[in-house]
């Protein structure tokens, strides 16, 4: 697990520098990456399902990108790519693929299944944080205006 | 002939162009360009912004309208430095509109793409740390990475010659596919399928996925429908060069 959380914090530099985020925010989108998996483990350890684990990490993540995003005063997906990588659903499409080619169907059908939902646990989580701060947003220009 | 309305409208094409390119999501597009362009003084303004293209209407305080559209083909990439200084570029111009010719120079400036020595080092520390972050050995690591500049040769020289992403993502998966089932069969210390993740992770479309239900979510349907399609035909193309290579040499 130490060297999931370690590995997570390189994967999530490797997929910032490659994105061409600027030096200044590196650190923010690195710590993301391990903080976010620390977080995934943790949910899991306290015997909540994949799905739901995962839905709660993306909406952690967006959380994460949203808060520093005010603070630093950029864009949201700076931070919050980065620190989402680690729950990306790569190994579970590798086997749904390898599955169909060995024509074991049933298999492919719950890799398959299971990439899907861990696809949609992201942006349903995601999509969550994200209205919840459209609405704020909303709601402050609004109580200005009055 | 050229007027003061028309080059504004240009230069705020160019700077929704540049937003798109780099993977900003519609609705920060749109936006972006609605406040610039009242920045620079305009009445009225009405921006429909797609995946595939812009329009753009502005109406100036003395009455005159003027309407140019954009068309932009093969928007895919992701570039948060330039997403970073366009947002910053914006900010700045929304408090104190600096010249067009010179906000042109600034846009010009903020287009640059990702070094190839920052880039390099970035696909391999991402593909070397994912195979070990999903269980992969030392040694796996080690191919990711090799298999990790194969792909970043791939994006560079391949990818300008495709007509579109789901050709490439094709022929990139399968080549790669097919370099990393051969060299584990040569090596047999080499687990193909930790290998083959770690490289996935260069060229999955995550990220243009949620974009996309983002944008569905805020109510740019059109364009949410359109990039979630696209972005499930590049993972496609995708997994059909992988199971192709994974069938011919054997996963």
């Amino acid at each position: 697990m130490g060297i999931q959380i370690i590995t997570a914090l390189l994967g999530s530099l490797g997929f910032s520098l490659l994105f061409g985020l600027r030096p200044r925010y590196l650190c923010f989108a690195t710590l993301g990456g391990g903080i976010c998996w620390a977080f995934y483990q943790c949910c899991l350890q306290m015997g909540l399902s994949v799905f739901v684990t995962c839905l709660l990490a993306s909406a952690f993540s967006a959380i994460y990108g949203e808060l520093l995003a005010r603070i630093m005063k950029a864009p949201a997906p700076l931070f919050f790519i980065p620190t989402a990588i680690p729950l990306v659903p790569g190994s579970t499409l590798y086997y749904t693929m390898r599955s169909v080619v060995q024509g074991e169907l049933s298999t492919a059908a719950d890799y398959g299944i299971q990439t899907l939902l861990t696809a949609l646990a992201i942006a349903a989580g995601v999509s969550l944080v994200w209205s919840m701060f459209f609405m704020e947003d909303r709601l402050e220009s609004y109580l200005k205006k009055k | 002939m050229k007027t003061e309305k028309n080059e504004l409208l240009h230069t705020l094409l160019d700077f929704g162009e540049a937003m798109l390119r780099s993977g900003a999501e519609i609705y920060r597009v749109e936006n972006t360009m609605l406040h610039l362009a009242k920045a620079y003084g305009a009445t009225e303004i009405s921006i429909f912004v797609i995946t595939s293209s812009i329009i753009a209407t502005i109406r100036l305080p003395d009455g005159q309208e003027a309407t140019q559209s954009r068309r932009i083909l093969n928007a895919s990439g992701t570039n948060l430095g330039t997403l970073e200084k366009l947002n910053a570029l914006s900010r700045k111009c929304c408090k104190t509109p600096i010249p067009l010719h010179r906000l042109r120079k600034e846009i010009e400036d903020a287009k640059s793409s990702v070094s190839l020595p920052i880039f390099l080092i970035g696909s391999i520390l991402a593909a070397a740390s994912m195979c070990i972050f999903f269980g992969g050995t030392a040694w796996d690591a080690v191919a990711a990475a090799v298999f990790a500049l194969l792909i970043c040769l791939l994006q560079k020289k391949l990818a300008p010659l495709c007509p579109n992403n789901i050709v490439f993502n094709l022929l990139c998966s399968f080549i790669a596919g097919v370099a990393i089932c051969a060299s584990a069969r040569l090596i047999p210390v080499l687990h193909t399928d930790k290998i083959i993740i770690g490289d996935i992770m260069l060229l999955i479309p995550g990220f243009v996925m949620t974009n996309s239900l983002r944008d569905m979510l805020v109510g740019d349907t059109m364009s949410g429908i359109m990039r979630f399609t696209e972005s499930l035909l590049w993972a496609i193309g995708l997994a059909s060069g992988f199971m192709l290579a994974i069938w011919l040499i054997g996963g």
